[in-house]
């Protein structure tokens, strides 16, 4: 075990006799009104090794915990079982009554008589008592059987490394900062601010992109407690929750390592890059994307809009390029996949830029050739009437009548079928044809496959829980702060990276941090080193072969291990076991439930 | 289709001017209670505008359709004004129709026309006024001139419309012979009943659409034929001729009344945007109804020789004249022939389409 992971300090009293409490909850009639709470209590004081069975109308109220606490001062009860509603909503309030009454937390057993019983019985109130009872027996045979465990705590480095220094990442290390972290900024381009460097003037605020990269950067760069990383070429990153290392290289080709307790991924984008030939991409003169003629406009002065030396009057904007693909009409990615999400931020960006075109060069024709119009922010639907009003003329075609430019030396002519004009083909002549691309993301393989990353459909990165965990990786310890998770404008990735710096320093709040002890346990002398085991393993390093005493073992790593039990299930000789869930325990509860 | 995004900068030339904001959503198609499957406005309509289809425009029978009650400008989400947008097609396609191009002049130069008909109304009083002969048997040939008049600008407006309605889209000449539908276009005609078809209906704007119509058609039958000579007989208040001038007269002032105070005070939807023809237009309808009353007044009160009587008698008349010069050719007044032959011309495309109708 690394010396870095300790368990707590034991609070001891397993070597006691077990002496169960037995704790029915009415919940408030969940299930009383079908279980017999009363008979169940009376059937389990009976139960051998169980010292009390009571029952009371709300077990998770103050009241209900004191009831616990005075039978564990008063009749010396050093384990419970709670026969009340789900597990995921009060196992930990009751491990806390056990805690504080000088109980090790961990011989609390939660048996569900709610979700698993009285809701799916309601018409049979007999058969739901008898299975409340088998229920609760079943528990008290587990909990009889449960060793007293202890948290695991993990040494944490007390510093957030951010991967990307564009706003999100700026932003990300300003918060940490501001924790009172050290947070070091690996940025892989020449200087911070990232895909915002090219941009011209945001949406919703109105500001110059460089001015609120120069606003970041001028914090960043104050701040004693960030270090910036620029040209940082990352070829290494390693460890788990509390303990990354992460290897770069610097221009010259020096190597330096940064050691984190938590990994900001603020990694970002690519803007979408179309084919040789997608609307005359790459082939026809005066055919750019969104971002290149946004970064064309910010040199030009107001007057005449020009590109390549001739002068601009009229302009196409086709959305959707590179986003909202359709599997036979456009052409697969590299990965033989096609890019069927939104992009969400083209649509406003595009409306943004054609109203700011109208402002600089009132007199150029727009047209916008859509599918759907998403502008989906606040008040970025008034972009879009903005737009309408300035006379900017819409069309609209559906997902397989995409529009067909063809071009020569005069220019471009576009042909759309034309959903608002009832589906009539209508054709517009365009000096330039502006692509508004989508956006995919950023090229980080090598450290999604060293740190075994989950990718959603869409090739970003994948949190655990898009509402209630949004910001999370599955691997503990690691962070998305913006468009590396999804696409999303400046504001979204900001307050997402504030939000994975604020997960990040809840983390690291404490020196160690606390992780739960339901981990593999290899019994040593069981185990023959068949090397099963490792296979099934999904997270990478929890679970490796090593030599010990002279033999071949499976050794785990309690940091690294989630608890699954796949490797319990391939062990023929049983040696291993999942703390808390052990072999013996489900043998012993399956009996108590098959008993006659 | 090529498209043409200078069409719309010229409808908004004729009032329209927020109609850029439409996102064609429909709703004023589905709210208007006038809009039917086989004439559905003004959602397409306005598209058509947008993209510039030309023809589509000049071809629509829909906007003679609308009586703008201006349900579908309350609805609109951009209020982009869709009601305001069929008014200006309307002049529009006047402009069109007008073969003269003086409408188009005159519509898109706003108070051109007015001073126009100021300028021409002061020449002419002043013409009639230094007449030495017989001012009444010269009024009387006036009045037997402005029928030919009439008949030849309306006919003019009425071919091209024909032409661009029926014979450009249905590639030929076409009719309806059935009496049912000619019936059915004069009823529509005399009553402007479609008024009411709007779901709540403007009792009052229709009544005083009615009484300005049906004043008007008598003013114009009493003037044309000549029945009125108030310089050469003396009328009793109650002679059949004088019982029609009063009618005439008064129902003109009463309707005119009532319109020109929802303008001015912008009472409904369909009189918020007022255009200088519009004005005119009602301002001069006005005046021919009061001029005309007090001509028979006098005479019914002084006789035929008396000397403020001659003197009405010429602004009546002055007034008469440059109405039928001016205004009657080149403003919407002509909208009143439109409307009923946008009910018939429809009949005659639903029977092209059956195939029953009758081509040449």
């Amino acid at each position: 075990m690394d010396e870095k992971i300790k368990e707590e300090a034991s609070k001891d009293n397993y070597r006691q006799e077990p002496k169960v409490g037995v704790y029915i909850c009415h919940c408030g009639g969940n299930i009383s009104d079908v279980v017999d709470v009363k008979k169940v209590a009376e059937e389990l004081s009976k139960y051998p090794g169980v010292t009390v069975a009571r029952e009371y109308p709300f077990m998770c109220s103050s009241n209900g915990q004191d009831l616990i606490t005075e039978d564990i001062k008063n009749l010396g009860i050093n384990r419970t079982v709670v026969a009340a509603c789900s597990p995921s909503l009060h196992d930990l309030t009751f491990r806390g009554v056990l805690q504080r009454a000088g109980v090790n937390p961990y011989l609390h057993e939660h048996v569900n008589i709610r979700e698993q019983d009285s809701w799916v019985h309601k018409l049979d109130h007999a058969g739901a008592t008898a299975k409340a009872i088998k229920l609760a027996q079943a528990g008290v045979e587990k909990v009889r059987r449960k060793d007293p465990l202890n948290a695991i705590r993990v040494a944490a480095e007390q510093r957030v490394a951010v991967i990307g220094g564009g706003v999100s990442g700026m932003r990300a290390a300003l918060s940490a900062a501001g924790k009172g972290l050290e947070a070091v900024i690996l940025e892989k381009g020449p200087r911070l601010g990232g895909k915002l460097l090219d941009l011209g003037r945001l949406y919703p605020s109105g500001e110059e992109a460089s001015a609120v990269v120069k606003k970041l950067e001028d914090l960043v760069r104050a701040d004693k407690k960030i270090t910036v990383h620029t040209d940082a070429d990352i070829d290494f990153v390693g460890g788990f929750v509390g303990n990354f290392k992460i290897n770069f290289k610097l221009p010259g080709g020096k190597s330096q390592q940064v050691k984190a307790g938590a990994i900001v991924m603020a990694t970002g984008y690519e803007h979408y890059k179309p084919y040789k030939g997608e609307f005359g991409y790459g082939e026809a003169a005066n055919v750019l994307t969104l971002p290149e003629f946004i970064s064309l406009m910010k040199k030009l002065p107001a007057g005449r809009l020009e590109y390549g030396g001739r002068e601009i009057k009229s302009l196409a904007l086709i959305h959707c390029v590179g986003s909202r693909q359709v599997e036979g009409v456009h052409k697969p990615q590299a990965d033989g996949k096609i890019n069927d999400y939104c992009s969400r931020v083209c649509c406003t960006a595009a409306i943004n830029t054609a109203n700011q075109i109208k402002e600089k060069y009132p007199g150029v024709r727009i047209y916008d050739v859509y599918r759907d119009i998403r502008t989906y922010g606040m008040m970025h639907e008034s972009y879009y009437e903005q737009a309408s009003k300035n006379g900017v003329l819409f069309f609209r075609h559906t997902e397989t009548d995409q529009p067909v430019v063809t071009s020569d030396r005069t220019g471009h002519n576009v042909k759309v079928k034309d959903v608002l004009t009832w589906g009539e083909e209508l054709e517009f002549k365009a000096d330039l044809v502006v692509l508004v691309t989508g956006l995919v993301p950023s090229d980080i393989s090598l450290i999604k496959s060293q740190m075994k990353m989950p990718s959603s459909a869409d090739r970003f990165l994948q949190e655990v829980h898009l509402k209630l965990r949004p910001v999370e990786l599955a691997n503990a310890g690691i962070f998305i702060a913006g468009a590396a998770q999804y696409p999303m404008d400046s504001t979204e990735a900001m307050a997402s990276a504030g939000t994975a710096a604020s997960k990040a320093g809840i983390l690291l709040a404490e020196p160690d941090i606390p992780l739960e002890p339901f981990v593999a346990v290899v019994d040593e002398k069981k185990c023959t080193g068949c090397g099963l085991c490792p296979a099934e393993c999904s997270y990478d390093g929890a679970l490796t072969m090593s030599e010990k005493n002279g033999k071949k073992v499976a050794v785990v790593n309690p940091a690294l291990c989630k608890g699954c039990g796949a490797c319990v299930a391939v062990c023929e000789p049983r040696a291993i076991d999942v703390a808390g869930w052990t072999l013996a325990q489900f043998d012993a509860m399956v009996e108590a439930i098959a008993k006659e | 289709m090529k498209v043409n995004p200078e069409l719309i900068d010229e409808i908004k030339k004729y009032g329209a001017f927020d109609i850029s904001a439409c996102f064609n959503c429909g709703n004023c198609t589905a709210v208007c209670p006038l809009s039917k499957e086989d004439a559905s406005f003004p959602r397409k309509l306005i598209r058509a505008g947008h993209v510039g289809m030309e023809e589509k425009i000049t071809s629509a029978i829909e906007p003679w359709h609308c009586y703008y009650c201006g349900e579908c400008s309350q609805t609109c989400p951009r209020e982009a004004q869709p009601g305001e947008y069929m008014m200006a097609l309307r002049r529009y396609l006047i402009a069109k129709y007008d073969i003269t191009g003086l409408s188009k002049i005159f519509y898109k130069t706003g108070w051109l026309q007015t001073w126009l008909t100021a300028g021409l109304f002061a020449a002419v009083l002043w013409l009639y006024n230094g007449y030495t002969g017989d001012f009444g048997a010269l009024a009387g040939k006036i009045e037997m001139a402005f029928p030919v008049y009439v008949t030849i600008a309306i006919a003019g407006y009425l071919l091209n419309m024909y032409r661009h309605a029926i014979v450009k889209p249905l590639g030929g000449i076409k009719a309806s012979l059935k009496p049912a539908h000619i019936i059915e276009t004069f009823l529509h005609g005399f009553t402007q009943k479609n008024f009411n078809g709007c779901e709540e209906t403007d009792l009052v704007r229709w009544g005083s659409h009615l009484l300005v119509m049906s004043g008007y058609t008598l003013t114009l039958v009493i003037s044309n034929f000549h029945m009125l000579e108030p310089l050469d007989r003396q009328y009793s208040a109650f002679s059949p001729v004088s019982l029609l001038v009063w009618y005439a007269g008064f129902a003109i002032i009463a309707g005119g009344g009532v319109m020109t105070l929802r303008r001015l005070f912008k009472s409904a939807e369909s009189s918020k945007f007022t255009h200088p023809s519009d004005w005119l237009f009602v301002v001069m309808l006005f005046l021919i109804g009061l001029s005309t009353v007090t001509t028979l007044g006098l005479n019914v009160l002084h006789g035929p020789a008396d000397p403020l009587l001659a003197k009405v008698y010429r602004v009546n008349i002055a007034i008469e004249t440059v109405w039928i010069l001016l205004v009657v050719p080149f403003t919407k007044w002509i909208h009143i022939f439109f409307r009923p032959l946008a009910v018939y011309f429809q009949h005659v495309r639903k029977e092209a389409e059956a195939g029953t109708a009758f081509s040449l």
